[in-house]
């Protein structure tokens, strides 16, 4: 399960591959061991569609409205500010909810059509699709006889 | 401060349970934030890809529970490139003492945050005592 976990492009970290492991022999010994998620917030998933990408951000708490996305070549970047509402007027005993401005910047492995991208935000779900760019859709060659 | 802390909720969690086979896929501990007002305690819990027809809150034997299962989950004709979180359903679970009227407690859930709002009995609400002079 999750093999994609394994393979992140973005693993730039020395140590990662320790962590990886550790994290791997966690699923093996007990499934629910395992993070759920990285730090990062939002965390993000991407997917390949057969003509472009989808992008999902976990953004529990904030409204369509609050989310800034950009789009610039193939760098996609989700902004906005999640203000968590604490009591003012009594006491916390657990802060496990992230609160604060956030910004991710994610790069697509090829170049997207911006003008065609459609987000949705649902359930505290972002997903953005978007199509390729011209030049990087499939193309169905037809085969002549001869 | 010789006060009795019966109204901490914060030690009262109990230690995340495995349940096998009751539940299908994988159920992940979602985040939550607890607070207390004079009146009430607050609990919010982060149920990204939850709505209200899919989360469940019980109270049995003392016992809260949050459940919660995704509204939708990912085309399965996507082909993954890269994750930094994994799907799945929540579940979490409290004990309350008697500190809160059960019969009051209210739910509610937007945007994907389940929020809580746990009213304490009457006889757990501070009282000012006015001082009559002599």
């Amino acid at each position: 399960m999750a093999q994609y976990w394994l393979s992140s492009p973005w693993a730039n970290d020395p140590w990662a591959s320790f962590e990886q492991l550790r994290r791997a022999m966690d699923t093996f010994q007990n499934p629910t061991a395992a993070p759920r998620r990285t730090g990062a917030f939002p965390p993000v998933n991407l997917y390949e569609t057969v003509d472009g990408y989808v992008l999902t951000a976990e953004l529990p708490g904030l409204s369509a409205g609050d989310i800034d996305i950009s789009i610039e070549r193939n760098r996609v970047t989700v902004g906005g500010n999640r203000q968590v509402e604490r009591p003012d007027d009594g006491s916390v005993h657990r802060a496990e909810r992230a609160s604060g401005q956030f910004r991710r910047s994610i790069e697509l492995p090829a170049e997207v059509d911006a003008d065609k991208a459609e987000a949705t935000h649902r359930n505290g779900v972002l997903m953005l699709r978007v199509p390729k760019a011209e030049q990087h859709q499939p193309r169905k060659i037809a085969v002549k006889t001869r | 401060m010789t006060t009795e802390n019966t109204t901490d909720l914060q030690t009262l969690e109990k230690p995340t349970v495995e349940r096998e086979g009751t539940r299908p896929g994988v159920v992940f501990r979602p985040d939550v934030d607890i607070a207390e007002r004079r009146d009430e305690f607050v609990v919010t819990a982060d149920l990204p890809g939850v709505d209200e027809q899919h989360v469940q809150v019980k109270l049995e034997e003392g016992v809260l529970a949050i459940d919660g299962e995704l509204a939708t989950t990912p085309d399965a004709a996507w082909t993954p490139l890269y994750a930094e979180y994994r799907s799945g359903g929540y579940h979490r679970e409290f004990r309350l003492t008697d500190a809160i009227d059960a019969d009051r407690i209210q739910a509610t859930m937007r945007d994907g945050v389940l929020t809580l709002h746990l009213p304490k009995t009457d006889r757990h609400r501070p009282r000012q005592i006015a001082v009559q002079g002599g």
